[in-house]
């Protein structure tokens, strides 16, 4: 298998949970590839499986999760090992997790252990995927790593407990954990969400201004398009697990396709156009136990052709070059 | 956490007053006292009972004051470590007591570690294995040791241990220990014993200790951190012992300070049944005799007991828990 450049390709991937009230399809179909040093962008409203992709890329699902198909590519040294092939509690995948691709979580909190000190939690991860270094050693880089994420005092705040620091302190902190091991791949699972919107503005800049640093590649969940557009190269668009459109951002931007793409771009406020009726995407989203045939969208779907949409699952189509969407408005057939 | 403990020590002075007036006026509350008690046995003997016999009796004893003169009078003999007299046993309460107790402690010490070693364990194995073989067959068993009484254990186990070896396994000691003094054969013969009336004492708060820590770490397996220590590439079990489970035993430490009064009054009702020397049939016997000084001497000192309990499982509480430590303390 070769990586076609990409640090990180996902192919058409399933993760279900399974529960007694039945079967979830989290993810139901989900493609992209990322390139060394870019940044992707994975947005949709809550609930579509930007998280579940995440967990399921590192095999970190919670216990009901299980990832049924698809293709997780990480490129090594030019080869790609699939990493769902690989023993969920396996030293393989322990050495990828934290090392190569490193996830950065929503809840700054309530992700760290409230009993151990944040510097506990940082040397710990150092010292687990850098077996030689003595504990000193790794304690220096974990304060050269607060450092770098802008912690105030790192030498010090090293040994405070999460609860002693502020929730924007606590995301520094988690970023600064996730990048303790050099990571190829960087997730971050919704990093502002849970923090202030002054913080928000902070975080952001600092992980835009380290991937410049550092060139990892990023994967960068959200909810919100305007973290996307001030951040992602590539852009993937979610809606109720599966993947309805990809593109660069200018391509999802410019030149959206998909209808769920344009009514989230039409969803949100503008200053510029003084006072403009904002156009809400109607309906809400079905339930994903509820079987739904046909395009997941159809039944909000301002475009929805009846015999058509409401039975078939839309492909996907390339219509531009690097541009993908899955919607019936974009036949296989009309393009060639 | 020298500051804490002093203050803790302090607020111990408050309860334990509060505790004293309410433990005397509590054995008070029956009408008579002793001696009328101990006439009602002369009388019922059908031996005569002399009238200036008994009020020379109470003079002596001061049960012709007033009943707020007495408290006064015994709280004051207290701060002097004087707790009294027995009437019944015609000997000081401090010595009634100190042959007594040490078993008692004993007793509910064993079935304290028995509680907090089986259980928490099971706890752990019952919440990372929820809804297996092994979590169904402990919280079945957990379910039957709350719902069996202590006394009807008791009596079950002897039973059982007459059936099976022929032995009764009444005392802490064999025959030949009984009056013997300590010496390891003495020590190992009372551990062949001790072990019935800590598992019959202990298997209530086990039961209990189990549900709560399953269900503590139930809660704490579901939390993001674990996900994140997952997703620096820690191995599960490591996973779990440094952050779940060390998280989830926190607040089982703080049942330790509702743990111990029921260990307590457990080896009491147990002791009844089995017939140890422990402080239990001593204080049974006083409170029917009305014998008030050893009643509420007892009383007393198992409060402070209590007391010095929870005063130790709220520092070991701040010792495990930052939290704990740098909030309160």
């Amino acid at each position: 298998m070769t990586d076609n450049g990409n640090v990180l390709t996902v192919r058409n991937l399933k993760t279900h949970f399974f529960s007694r009230e039945g079967t979830l399809k989290a993810i139901d179909g989900v493609d992209f590839e990322l390139k060394p040093g870019e940044v992707l962008g994975i947005a949709g409203e809550s609930g579509c499986g930007k998280s579940v992709t995440a967990q399921s890329i590192l095999r970190i699902l919670p216990k009901h999760g299980r990832t049924v198909d698809g293709e997780v590519l990480l490129s090594r040294n030019g080869a790609a090992v699939d990493l769902l092939t690989l023993d969920e509690e396996g030293p393989e995948i322990r050495r990828i997790r934290g090392k190569e691709i490193a996830m950065i979580f929503q809840e700054p909190m309530t992700s760290f252990s409230p009993v151990h000190t944040i510097g506990n939690q940082i040397i710990e991860s150092i010292r687990l995927h850098n077996r030689g270094l003595s504990k000193r050693e790794a304690r220096a880089r974990a304060i050269d790593m607060l450092h770098r994420v802008g912690m105030p005092n790192p030498a010090s705040t090293i040994d405070e407990y999460p609860f002693n620091l502020s929730g924007g302190m606590r995301q520094r902190a988690m970023i600064a954990m996730a990048l303790s091991c050099g990571p190829r791949v960087l997730i971050a699972d919704e990093p502002t969400t849970a923090v202030d919107v002054t913080i928000q503005a902070q975080v952001l800049e600092l992980l835009k201004e380290l991937q410049g640093q550092l060139g990892m590649a990023v994967i960068m969940i959200t909810h919100d398009l305007g973290v996307i557009a001030e951040l992602a190269d590539r852009v993937l668009i979610m809606y109720l697990g599966k993947g309805v459109e990809f593109g660069t951002v200018e391509q999802i931007f410019h030149n959206p396709l998909h209808p769920y793409t344009r009514g989230l771009l039409a969803s949100i406020p503008k200053l510029t156009r003084g006072r403009e009726v904002i156009e809400p995407i109607q309906g809400t989203v079905p339930s994903p136990y509820d079987p739904l045939t046909g395009c997941p969208f159809n039944p909000r779907c301002a475009h929805r052709m009846a015999g058509v949409c409401d039975l078939e699952m839309p492909e996907v189509v390339e219509v531009e070059e690097g541009h993908r969407v899955a919607c019936h408005l974009y036949p296989k057939d009309a393009q060639t | 956490m020298g500051e804490f403990i002093v203050r803790r020590l302090l607020l111990m002075i408050p309860t334990l007053i509060i505790v004293s007036s309410i433990a005397f006026f509590v054995i008070q509350a029956p009408p008579g006292d002793f001696v009328s008690a101990h006439a009602a046995r002369l009388e019922e003997r059908g031996q005569d009972v002399d009238r200036a016999v008994l009020e020379a009796m109470r003079a002596r004893y001061g049960l012709d004051q007033p009943i707020h003169v007495q408290y006064f009078r015994w709280v004051r003999n207290m701060l002097r470590g004087d707790l009294g007299v027995s009437f019944d046993w015609n000997a000081p309460v401090t010595a009634v007591i100190a042959r007594r107790i040490p078993n008692s402690i004993l007793i509910s010490l064993v079935s304290f570690l028995y509680v907090y070693i089986v259980a928490i364990p099971i706890g752990m194995l019952s919440a990372v294995r929820q809804y297996s073989l092994a979590d169904y067959f402990f919280t079945f068993v957990a379910f039957i040791g709350l719902g069996i009484p202590n006394f009807l254990f008791a009596l079950v186990v002897l039973w059982l241990v007459f059936s099976a070896t022929g032995s009764v396994m009444i005392g802490l000691f064999s025959t030949e220990y009984v009056d013997a003094a300590w010496s390891w054969s003495r020590l190992l013969d009372m551990a062949r014993h001790i072990w019935i009336p800590a598992l019959i004492v202990g298997t209530e708060g086990t039961a209990k200790i189990v549900r709560v820590m399953r269900a503590n770490l139930l809660d704490e397996l579901q939390k993001p951190y674990v996900m994140v220590a997952r997703a620096k590439g820690l191995p599960q079990a490591r996973v779990n012992y440094k952050y779940p489970f060390r998280i989830a035993v926190n607040p089982v430490v703080s049942t330790i300070g509702w743990t111990l009064p029921s260990l307590v009054t457990g080896e009491m009702l147990v002791s009844l049944v089995l017939g140890l020397p422990t402080l239990a049939p001593v204080f049974f016997r006083s409170l029917q005799m009305q014998d008030m000084y050893l009643a509420g001497g007892i009383v007393f000192v198992l409060t402070f007991l209590t007391l010095i309990g929870t005063l130790v499982s709220d520092i070991l509480l701040g010792w495990i828990d930052p939290r704990i430590r740098f909030s309160s303390m």
